[in-house]
């Protein structure tokens, strides 16, 4: 699970066909003589010496899903020029694999070219058309849960209206993928915004909806009085079962939702940010790997064949590593995913840290989306240049 | 004038030590910060070297002046903020607070060998600095919060026009304890260790009358270049001041920076100041292709130049590219400074500081940036900006989560004077 740094991530050789490894990443650098259609980035050109297991150099953005690689006894210099910026030897701690990075080009670095071709942007209808009858099915269900909420509130019975917060939010999480856009923010905002933003906090009332009824249920209101917050929160959840058929997704924001699940899962969830009353991080979390996977399940067929063939099975790697260390932490919390405060140190670090594996290959995923060839920054001209003083 | 080496000083002023009792420091440093200054750097290369800059220990920064030091100042790398509530139970308890807060900070901005008292008494200085105090640059910023002119003091008339508890804005997420206080002290030097002692030594000449609230640290990148005047990189990695009004044009620090007309008059030559913590989601953000970093903030990441130029200091000739084809319309820097007449008395002075406090409870790295500006008005300048900022793509990886508004009052004006006297003499 350690992590060498941002430069060094752990790595393994494969090529197609071979079984997947656990917990594997990337495949080798390429050699330069290799065909590639990727292209050294930044200016710099790297060479590189494997030694032992191959590396990737997935910050220099050197790799990719090439499946060749040479081995060679030292850095092959520059035929001529400029010396090296910088010179990883092996042996030194964290230096896995000799790295010797050559400045090239006249005085910065600029960003290099796109290193991947775009995808057609039509080939997102059939996901996004698909994820929508996923996400009005997830509302349904969500319905039905608010309703049992609405129950345990009326009842007046704390333990029962907690369990069914849990459940109702949870599902409201594997939505995952849309509630950003358009109408649908505003929608969100009543249903799960937070607290933090607003003048007064929790005391605003502008403050509405799953969190208002979680810091109700949380810090000792008489649950009946939090049913006016369940009956605001189903209107406006079959106000949004409503709209969202019609909401138009673009397939930019869609591959976005891909990878930004999690990050925001990692960032507002387990942080305990979005949920500080209840604590509940680690369901939130897997409501989220839930709602990642359906995005990256219906966009299978989108990636190219070098990406099915290695990022796709790295991925499913990654999901499953996951779904097993929250299994093993809720087996350990007799069968029920702990709150925040429950985990014991050993359980936090498990599982922030194989989050991080699996947003660290979801990093790679927006590259394989993009629909449009990256145009160049247009340059300020030479006679249109001020100086600031 | 021949180098003079501190050993042969530190002897020269041994013959003092028995006679320095604090209040008769003052002239011994003062002599002391002067006879640093002498020290040659160019001796030559045969002395052994020094593990630190010799020049910049002995470097003072006055604490005197028309403006309190500290905001003007270049940057050095070291930085502590630390927020005081006050537990004074009158005003005079408060003001003879405020007197030894400048009295101390004047002291140690001076440096000198620190007074021996009778060896049965605890020291009058910690001493963690060794036998002699380094002037090192050091600034000691004193600075006041809303609530210091609540019905307490009996201060509330003589309040600074804009001087609120800083509102929430939509993107924070502010942790009251870290968040507003009575005072702030800023305090900056080149090195920690002269920043912690002087945290350490404030709060011993305050005991009983203001209480630490929430405090940190703050450091600025190495200068790597390429050139000295490149500003220093956040954690995001992206140069950071670049558009800053030049502190040298003092007409422009009169429109941007000074108070004037309409605060009350002690609080002429003032300035407020803004602090913010700014969380740095920086696992995400290093997970974001450089493309779209770079598109964000409306900068190269490496160079520092505006898209489309090649060096930090270019304009980015916003009136060339009205549609955002090369740098956003919500790109940070043209959302933040879009350059135009109608903004440009919104522009601030910035100063701030990154932070690095190890990790949250979760795991996840806590840095990011202490944000600081200065400015005459937060409403027509450092709020406006904020307001057009709630909306830039840049949002989803900072949360502000602490920093609140201060007034900086003027500097002490000689030798006996102390900040906040303006103050204290108008109720």
């Amino acid at each position: 699970m350690s992590r060498m740094g941002a430069l060094w991530p752990r790595a393994v050789e494969r090529r197609a066909g071979d079984e997947v490894p656990p917990r594997a990443w990337r495949v080798a650098p390429t050699p330069a003589s290799a065909p590639t259609r990727r292209r050294w980035p930044f200016g710099v050109a790297v060479t590189c010496v494997a030694i032992g297991s191959f590396l990737a150099f997935t910050a220099l953005g050197v790799g990719g899903h090439t499946r060749t690689a040479q081995r060679a006894a030292a850095p092959a210099p520059l035929a001529s020029g400029p010396a090296p910026l910088a010179i990883y030897s092996v042996g030194a701690p964290h230096v896995l694999s000799s790295l010797t990075v050559y400045p090239v080009g006249k005085s910065f670095q600029k960003p290099g070219a796109q290193d991947s071709l775009p995808v057609s942007a039509s080939s997102f209808n059939r996901p996004i058309v698909s994820y929508r009858a996923y996400a009005v099915a997830q509302l349904g269900l969500m319905e039905r849960q608010i309703a049992r909420l609405e129950g345990a509130l009326a009842a007046n019975d704390r333990g029962a209206s907690q369990a069914a917060w849990r459940a109702t939010y949870a599902r409201y999480l594997r939505l995952g993928a849309v509630y950003l856009v358009g109408e649908v923010a505003g929608l969100n905002q009543e249903i799960d915004g937070n607290a933090g933003g607003l003048a007064g906090g929790a005391a605003s009332p502008r403050f509405t909806g799953l969190h208002r009824i979680e810091y109700g249920l949380w810090t000792g209101a008489p649950p009946r009085s939090l049913l006016r917050w369940a009956y605001r929160l189903d209107v406006a959840v079959r106000k949004l079962r409503s709209v969202l058929p019609e909401v138009a997704i673009t397939p930019p924001e869609y591959a976005t939702r891909a990878h930004e699940i999690l990050e925001d899962a990692q960032r507002d969830l387990l942080s305990g940010a979005d949920v500080p009353w209840s604590g509940e991080g680690m369901l939130a979390t897997k409501a989220g790997l839930a709602a990642t996977e359906e995005v990256i399940s219906t966009l299978a067929p989108v990636f190219r064949a070098d990406a099915r063939v290695v990022l796709l099975p790295d991925l499913a790697t990654e999901f499953a590593a996951l779904r097993s260390a929250m299994t093993s932490i809720a087996a350990a919390h007799g069968g029920r995913l702990p709150s925040d405060g429950q985990l014991t140190q050993r359980q936090s670090e498990l599982l922030d840290g194989t989050l991080g594996g699996v947003l660290e290959t979801l990093s790679l995923v927006p590259d394989e989306l993009e629909t449009e060839e990256l145009q160049q920054v247009p340059q300020i001209p030479q006679r249109d240049v001020r100086m600031d003083p | 004038v021949s180098p003079l080496d501190r050993r042969t000083f530190l002897t020269r002023s041994g013959a003092l030590l028995g006679a320095g009792a604090v209040g008769g420091l003052g002239a011994l440093a003062r002599e002391s910060a002067e006879a640093q200054g002498a020290v040659d750097t160019t001796a030559p290369s045969a002395t052994p070297e020094w593990s630190v800059s010799q020049t910049q220990l002995a470097q003072g920064e006055p604490f005197e002046g028309p403006h309190q030091a500290g905001i003007l100042t270049p940057a050095p790398a070291q930085a502590t903020f630390a927020a005081l509530d006050s537990i004074a139970p009158d005003r005079q308890t408060l003001q003879d607070a405020l007197m030894a807060l400048s009295h101390r900070a004047r002291e140690l901005t001076l440096g000198g060998p620190i007074p021996l008292l009778a060896v049965d008494d605890p020291p009058a200085d910690s001493g963690i600095l060794g036998p002699v105090n380094d002037p090192d640059a050091l600034t000691v910023t004193v600075t006041l919060g809303a609530s210091l002119f609540d019905g307490r003091y009996g201060l509330g008339a003589q309040r600074p026009r804009e001087l609120v508890k800083m509102p929430t804005f939509a993107i924070d997420d502010l942790d009251p304890a870290q968040s507003h206080g009575d005072l702030l002290l800023q305090i900056c030097a080149h090195q920690r260790d002269t920043v912690t002692h002087t945290l350490r030594e404030l709060l011993r000449t305050v005991r009983g009358s203001l209480q630490l609230r929430w405090s940190i640290d703050g450091f600025s990148s190495a200068a790597r270049g390429p050139s000295p005047r490149n500003n220093p990189r956040n954690l995001f990695a992206f140069r950071d001041g670049t558009a800053n009004p030049p502190t040298d044009d003092s007409a422009l620090m009169s429109q941007l920076v000074w108070t004037g007309g309409g605060e009350p008059a002690w609080a002429a030559g003032g300035t407020y100041q803004v602090v913010r913590i700014i969380r740095m989601h920086v696992e995400f953000w290093d997970r974001v292709g450089l493309k779209e970093q770079q598109t964000m903030i409306g900068r190269e990441r490496d160079s520092g130049a505006p898209l489309g130029g090649t060096d930090e200091f270019e304009d980015p000739r916003y009136d060339l590219d009205p549609d955002g084809k090369r740098i956003p319309l919500t790109a940070h820097i043209r959302t933040a400074n879009p350059r135009t007449s109608k903004t440009a008395d919104q522009r601030i002075l910035r100063r701030g500081f990154n932070y690095a406090r190890g990790f949250d409870a979760a795991g996840a790295l806590d840095q990011g940036l202490i944000f600081v500006a200065f400015n005459q008005s937060p409403t027509r300048q450092f709020a406006a900006i904020q307001n057009r900022l709630l909306t830039e793509p840049m949002i989803d990886y900072i949360t502000p989560v602490g920093g609140g508004y201060f007034f900086v009052p003027p500097g002490a004006k000689g030798q006996y004077d102390w900040v906040g006297s303006g103050l204290f003499a108008a109720v």
